[in-house]
């Protein structure tokens, strides 16, 4: 025999742990369900209440749910109670048993007990499926014009539901609008107002049909606020603030567009919008409904001025929830009422002050949204100030919001900088990562500021060396980017700033424990920097470097040793270690753009914009190059790139020019989003995050193209010497940017093959990486020809497991005349990769006096031998004549 | 409109709850409650009584040891939805005579009639406390009489 109702929970809430609630509700369900099937109609309701509870609890309950169906259909009212009870709580997620009640309800709808139609309506009201409500509609809507308001308004409410529901039956309950709204009876009116806010959501065209009801509904809202107290619907000396609410709400709608109305409702919105109080949250509830309603409809300026200087009370005041709904209107009201709403700027920026972490995010993102050139200044201080008491989380938010607005509405670079570097020391650990690079763009474009900008970090960090080591990563870059500049004009100054002593502040962070391994990558990469900006400390930065040579951590004893090696190859150092190019980002391009045509002079915006028609040249170029005849197809990746960089421009080229120069910028943006990559990668880094995503992939790929693309296209550029200039420099930063890119491939390669062999030592690792065995040294002569003579010699060796061949390329020119617009192209096997460094120059003096050089880097990508063999692209013009010849180089004595 | 109406005590156990929306498996729903319950018993009393959740609105308020919650979707006014549970609160208040956690539990299928005689699909009908107990007292003359 199962229990009691009034047991059941005493067993339950006898138990101490969860397990012991489950074997009693397995238990108990066990009796019911043997209950049920011995078909005991004496103890069915008791048994669907304990299902009730059962389900309350989360266990399963559906085996209950056609006996809520006999029950209903039991002609007692206590059954049907219990029934519908279980009806709306446990059936209500299956439609089919639901649908078999449709005429157990159609039944009960037509009773003569106004209660157990009560209880159908109900049950219809929260339950009723769409093909119910579509069979009862008859019904329904004959009992919405029943004499018992208490069931008028739950038919209403069913109404509503099947408006909801089936939409098409809207046309059925427009009519009876009127009735219900003409309604004395409180509750009959309300759902009658809510009858209409729900036809008007669902067919919008009616809403110019009800624009007649304003005067009613504004008359009904007046003798509302006038009657003071009535005793059946008083709320603490509010009349009937529900109708209240839902008055103004459907004022909203049906002021909404259109003018006739809203002058109809100024007045009564004036009177609520004036008079009320804001002590008690009756009054405030009104006040803000009629607020929206006041910002919504088509009210003058001045009405709108009193609404917004409402919730500015409300943000005065003393209650949070009104706080949270002022600043939640507000931030709706930012578009359409900035200048009202920067009046109360001081209100608003006291909430980010608030307790309540709900408010203070609201707020923050109101003093975000009133923000702009003028005011940026004070606000940014503002929530400066507030970053260091807020909690972590919060300051995600406060840094990332302060972030925007340094590169949205900067007054001017100076403050653009102060406020980075704030930004960096107050809450560095709480900010996002692409900071680092806006810090790194904006000291990039601003070369009067450089200075001043690393005076500021280096003094930062004499003094606090122990700061977030986002402030030290930043830090350390800038200062090893352009540590020149900070030395040279220090001196000037009579600053006592040394490169020595900047070399032992970067010793000590390297040695504290405090520094992590991801703020070393920097500190390393910043001195090797250090070298090539600042000569003659080559040793002491050999002396700090060598020990990370053995460190623990492989990310940095890779780069100490990589760079360690540089040292030996200062003809390449130098490119790879160049100052980086000015990162532009894409909104500040648009700027330059659209102060181009007012002022072409500034310096790095003229070059930017002839940079532009540049790559466009270069790329017209490279289409011509693809006529050309006798252009071998090549299994080169590198080749391959600048063939689908070739389809492009194909296209681009059938579209109109404007078409074209979009392209073009898409073009130049990608090559900078490949300067991003290198950021971002230095990023992953930090996060021991060696993953190549997609994006990168992307980057690299771009930079590749059009590092190689422009390269081809500057051989027909010679009629143009003068623009050379420029070219080159271009030219320089796309090849830079292919260096990086490169050696970032090959360092993915080899962390790939590294991770394969993960068992051998790392002392192993260590040899292998100095490891460069057996040189080859007999220079082979490859080509020769109008005087101009191309050597290479080979190194057998291996890079981190891989087994290479390193070559250098040395081209002279013996004949009398100047040899210009060289640039070499390699193509290799595709068992092999080749990577080929950036030339030493672009043209070589004639008579022998003088050479470029690059170096070449053929890697094995597959496990068996294999004779190398290079194919050769040389480009270059002579005597004005433009030269490409392909040359195969087959007879390299190396089989590795 | 109202989405759903939660009763909770102060160890996050729901006392009563009605949704006036439906797809909501059993899992789910424990899922939901425990997530919603949890958040607003973290809560501190200086701060404000609204949550955002998911799509919705949590609006809550703590009496004695019970805490009720209503969420609700983007256009309800808030304030309105605190009155209301005032309004519930003074409703069960008056029909139990200073109602607690247990009057509930062993009285919760009157606890869901005064909830449906004051909402029904995520509706206010009803706000007048005489109105919404008259019928809930037929039942118990009813029943006593049956007795």
């Amino acid at each position: 025999m199962s229990m009691q109702v009034r047991d059941l929970i005493k067993a339950v809430r006898g138990c101490k742990t969860q397990q012991k609630i489950r074997e009693v509700i397995t238990r108990e369900s066990a009796l019911i369900r043997n209950s049920f099937r011995k078909e005991d109609k004496i103890n069915r309701p008791r048994n669907i209440y304990k299902l009730i509870y059962i389900h309350m609890l989360g266990f399963p309950s559906e085996f209950g749910q056609l006996e809520c169906l006999k029950l209903i259909a039991s002609p007692s009212y206590i059954g049907k109670r219990i029934g519908y009870l279980g009806l709306s709580i446990l059936v209500k997620e299956n439609q089919e048993v639901l649908f078999m009640s449709t005429n157990i309800i159609r039944n009960d709808l037509s009773s003569e007990d106004r209660y157990i139609v009560g209880l159908a309506l109900a049950a219809l009201g929260n339950i009723g499926s769409s093909e119910m409500l579509r069979d009862l509609a008859p019904e329904i809507e004959k009992l919405m014009e029943s004499e018992s308001s208490y069931l008028k308004k739950k038919a209403t409410l069913v109404a509503i539901r099947t408006i909801r529901l089936v939409p098409e039956s809207v046309d059925r309950f427009i009519g009876k609008v009127r009735t219900l709204i003409g309604e004395k009876n409180h509750g009959v009116v309300l759902t009658g107002l809510q009858l209409v806010l729900s036809i008007v959501k669902t067919e919008p065209e009616t809403i110019v049909k009800f624009r007649k009801l304003v005067p009613g509904l504004v008359r009904m809202l007046k003798s509302l606020i006038n009657s003071g107290y009535s005793s059946e619907y008083d709320f603490r000396g509010t009349a009937d603030p529900f109708l209240q609410y839902n008055i103004l709400r459907l004022l909203r709608y049906l002021g909404e567009g259109s003018k006739k109305s809203s002058k109809l409702m100024a007045d009564i919105l004036t009177q609520v919008g004036t008079s009320g109080g804001i002590t008690k949250n009756v009054e405030i509830a009104i006040l803000y409904e009629a607020v929206l309603t006041i910002l919504s409809i088509e009210s003058d300026s001045k009405l709108r001025v009193t609404a917004i200087n409402t919730l500015s009370r409300f943000l005065s005041g003393r209650h949070n929830n009104s706080k949270y709904v002022a600043l939640n209107t507000l931030l709706k009201a930012v578009n359409t009422e900035p200048k009202s709403l920067k009046r109360h700027r001081k209100v608003i920026v006291e909430c980010l002050k608030d307790q309540d972490i709900s408010i203070r995010r609201r707020a923050l993102d109101l003093v975000f949204g009133i923000m702009d050139k003028q005011n940026v200044e004070s606000l940014t201080q503002e929530l400066l100030d507030c970053l260091p008491k807020a909690e972590n989380e919060f300051r995600y938010d406060i840094t990332a919001k302060i972030c925007t607005a340094i590169e949205k509405f900067p007054p001017n670079d100076k403050w653009q900088i102060d406020t980075l570097i704030k930004v960096l020391t107050i809450g560095g650990q709480y900010i996002r990562d692409d900071v680092s690079s806006m810090m790194t763009s904006v000291i990039g474009r601003n070369p009067d500021l450089q200075y001043y900008t690393l005076k500021k970090l280096f003094n930062i960090l004499l003094n606090d060396r122990y700061r977030n080591q986002t402030f030290l990563q930043v830090s350390s870059w800038v200062i090893g980017e352009y540590g020149d500049i900070l030395m040279q004009k220090s001196e000037k100054d009579g600053e006592l700033i040394t490169t020595t002593q900047a070399l032992d502040l970067f010793q000590i962070l390297l040695e504290s424990s405090r520094t992590t391994d991801g703020t070393k990558y920097y500190i390393l990469t910043a001195l090797i920097k250090f070298s090539t900006r600042i000569e003659g400390h080559d040793e002491l930065i050999k002396k700090i470097i060598k020990p990370y040579r053995e460190h623990v951590n492989v990310e940095l004893q890779q780069r100490a040793c990589e760079f360690f090696l540089l040292f030996d190859y200062s003809e390449i150092r130098d490119p790879i270690l160049d100052r980086m190019p000015v990162f532009v980002e894409k909104e500040i391009e648009l700027e330059i753009e659209e102060e181009i045509s007012e002022n072409n002079n500034k310096g790095i915006n003229y070059n930017l914009q002839e940079n532009t028609h540049t790559i466009q040249n270069q790329i017209n170029n490279i289409q011509n190059i693809q006529n050309i005849p006798n252009v071998q197809n090549t299994q080169n990746t590198e080749m391959n790139e600048l063939l689908m960089l070739n389809t492009d421009t194909k296209k681009t080229q059938t579209q109109n020019k404007q078409d074209s120069l979009n392209f073009l910028k898409e073009i130049f943006n990608g090559s900078s989003s490949s300067n991003t990559n290198n950021m971002n990668n230095m990023n992953n880094n930090v996060n021991n995050n060696m993953n190549n995503n997609g994006g990168q992939d992307l980057g690299l790929d771009l930079g590749l193209g059009l590092g190689l693309g422009l390269g081809l296209g500057m051989n027909n550029q010679s009629q143009r010497q003068n623009q050379n200039q420029n070219k080159m420099q271009m030219q320089k930063q796309q090849n830079q940017n292919q260096t990086i890119n490169q050696n970032k491939n090959q360092n993915q390669n080899q962390r790939q093959v590294q991770n394969q062999s993960q068992n051998k030592s790392q002392n192993q690792n260590q040899n292998q990486n100095q490891n460069q065995s057996k040189v080859q040294n007999q220079p082979i002569i490859v080509y020769e020809k109008n005087g101009m003579k191309i050597e290479m010699n080979f190194k057998v060796g291996n890079i981190r497991g891989a087994p290479a061949v390193m070559s250098i390329i040395k081209t002279t020119n013996s004949s009398p005349l100047l040899i210009s617009n060289y640039l070499l192209q390699v193509a290799v096997p595709k068992t092999l990769k080749a990577q080929l460094s950036q030339p030493s120059g672009q043209n070589i003096p004639p008579n022998g006096n003088g050479s470029i050089n690059q170096q070449l880097q053929i890697i094995k990508m597959v496990n068996q031998k294999t004779q190398l063999a290079i194919l050769l692209r040389i480009n270059y013009v002579i005597n004005g004549q433009k030269i490409v010849e392909n040359k195969e180089v087959s007879n390299i004595p190396i089989i590795f | 409109m109202i989405k759903f109406i939660l009763i909770v005590n102060k160890l996050g156990q729901t006392r009563l709850a009605q949704y006036y929306t439906t797809g909501l498996s059993i899992n789910k729903r424990v899922a939901l409650e425990n997530e919603i319950t949890r958040r607003c018993l973290s809560r501190k009393d200086k701060e404000c009584s609204f949550l955002e959740f998911r799509d919705l609105k949590v609006i809550y308020r703590r009496y004695a040891s019970l805490f009720f919650l209503v969420g609700v979707d983007e256009e309800e006014n808030e304030l309105g939805i605190l009155e209301f549970i005032h309004c519930l609160v003074e409703t069960l208040d008056k029909y139990f005579e200073n109602v607690c956690e247990l009057d509930l539990m062993f009285n919760i299928d009157k606890a869901y009639m005064i909830l449906d005689e004051m909402a029904l699909n995520g509706n206010i009908i009803e706000t007048n406390k005489k109105n919404i107990i008259a019928p809930l007292h037929i039942i118990d003359q009813v029943s006593k009489k049956l007795k």
